[in-house]
């Protein structure tokens, strides 16, 4: 082979690479608003939701964004009344990470007071589009 | 108000955490390391065919992309790009068995890059790092057995995913391990039981 068709190969691979990693980016944390047709009662989770919202985080042992995910939510159910943070490891609720097809860790489900799934945040949550999204559904 | 069903997934009590920088940088080296076993098996392997035909046969015979199976096992093994990947598959299973923490990378990262750098904002959990060392395991093992085997261009594609993986995890701090994970833990081939001994 030529050194530039070597060349073209070694570019093609890094581009390739750099493109998945942006695209990841620029889906890892984005807030999807759901069709509003499915509900978690407390009892799917063993936790008491929120009395206007709950943070539902599939976490597993081996994630590292799920703890940087763990403490965004923890602290946005702090400084909001009403909101609870709920945390399930997959590998406990298999019923649920089947139901809404987790395909990866953390993935945020936003419930409202009633426990229908509002919207869906897959990968690292961002504190803002969280709290937005929190205040879209205490306004409903 | 929160309510965790279980404490946070953070580092456990009486576990030391590493600074998230450290396997980064080594997937850094790691991505160099294969990037250049990649061009150089483009250039001159006989896995890709690029050999010319006199280094291989007396007769000077052109050389095709089945080049590699005329080789004996024991002149596979001796290949130089044989070597380098053998190499990664020894360091792969070093951070996956011995713990991410005693990566000769995660020594030199203390010795020659932390002290350079303010400190970690958040120190993490081994296991993620480690499993995701376990992941680069196989697909170099793979990639190495295929090639010693003689499967024409085993060792590149093999290369080429994992320095994908490690260039994603350096660069954009994406973790493939997490991903991995939770697939076999949804095709019910780890459970909760290796979640504990992971």
């Amino acid at each position: 082979m030529t050194p530039l068709a070597v060349i073209a190969i070694l570019v093609g691979i890094i581009a390739l690479a750099t493109a998945l990693g942006l695209i990841w980016k620029a889906q890892n944390g984005r807030v999807r608003t759901s069709r509003g047709d499915e509900t978690i009662r407390g009892v799917d989770v063993a936790a008491e939701l929120g009395a206007t919202a709950t943070l539902l985080q599939f976490s597993s042992e081996v994630c590292a964004p799920c703890v940087s995910t763990h403490r965004v939510l923890d602290s946005l159910a702090a400084e909001t009344a009403g909101v609870a943070h709920v945390e399930v490891d997959i590998v406990k609720h298999p019923d649920l990470v089947a139901r809404f097809n987790i395909l990866q860790t953390p993935t945020t489900l936003v419930l409202d007071n009633r426990g229908v799934v509002r919207a869906r945040i897959g990968g690292a949550a961002r504190p803002d589009s969280v709290r937005q999204e929190l205040a879209r559904i205490a306004a409903a | 108000m929160s309510t965790a069903e279980k404490p946070t997934l953070a580092v456990k009590p009486g576990q030391k955490g590493v600074d998230p920088r450290g396997p980064r940088f080594g997937a850094g080296i790691t991505a160099v390391i294969l990037l250049g076993l990649i061009a150089y098996a483009l250039s001159r392997d006989p896995s890709t065919g690029t050999t010319t035909g006199s280094d291989l046969t007396p007769d000077g015979a052109d050389v095709t992309w089945s080049s590699l199976s005329l080789l004996s096992v024991g002149e596979r093994v001796a290949l130089p790009s044989t070597l380098v990947l053998a190499l990664l598959v020894a360091l792969f299973a070093w951070g996956a068995f011995a713990g991410i923490q005693r990566h000769p990378y995660g020594l030199l990262f203390k010795a020659l890059v932390r002290p350079r750098l303010g400190p970690p904002s958040e120190l993490e959990d081994p296991v993620p790092p480690t499993f995701a060392q376990g992941i680069g395991f196989v697909i170099t093992l793979v990639g190495l057995v295929l090639h010693v085997a003689g499967v024409p261009f085993a060792l590149v594609t093999a290369a080429s995913f994992a320095f994908i993986a490690a260039f994603l995890n350096s660069v954009f701090g994406y973790c493939l391990g997490c991903q991995i994970y939770l697939l076999l833990v949804r095709a019910g081939i780890l459970g909760r039981k290796s979640a504990v001994t992971q």
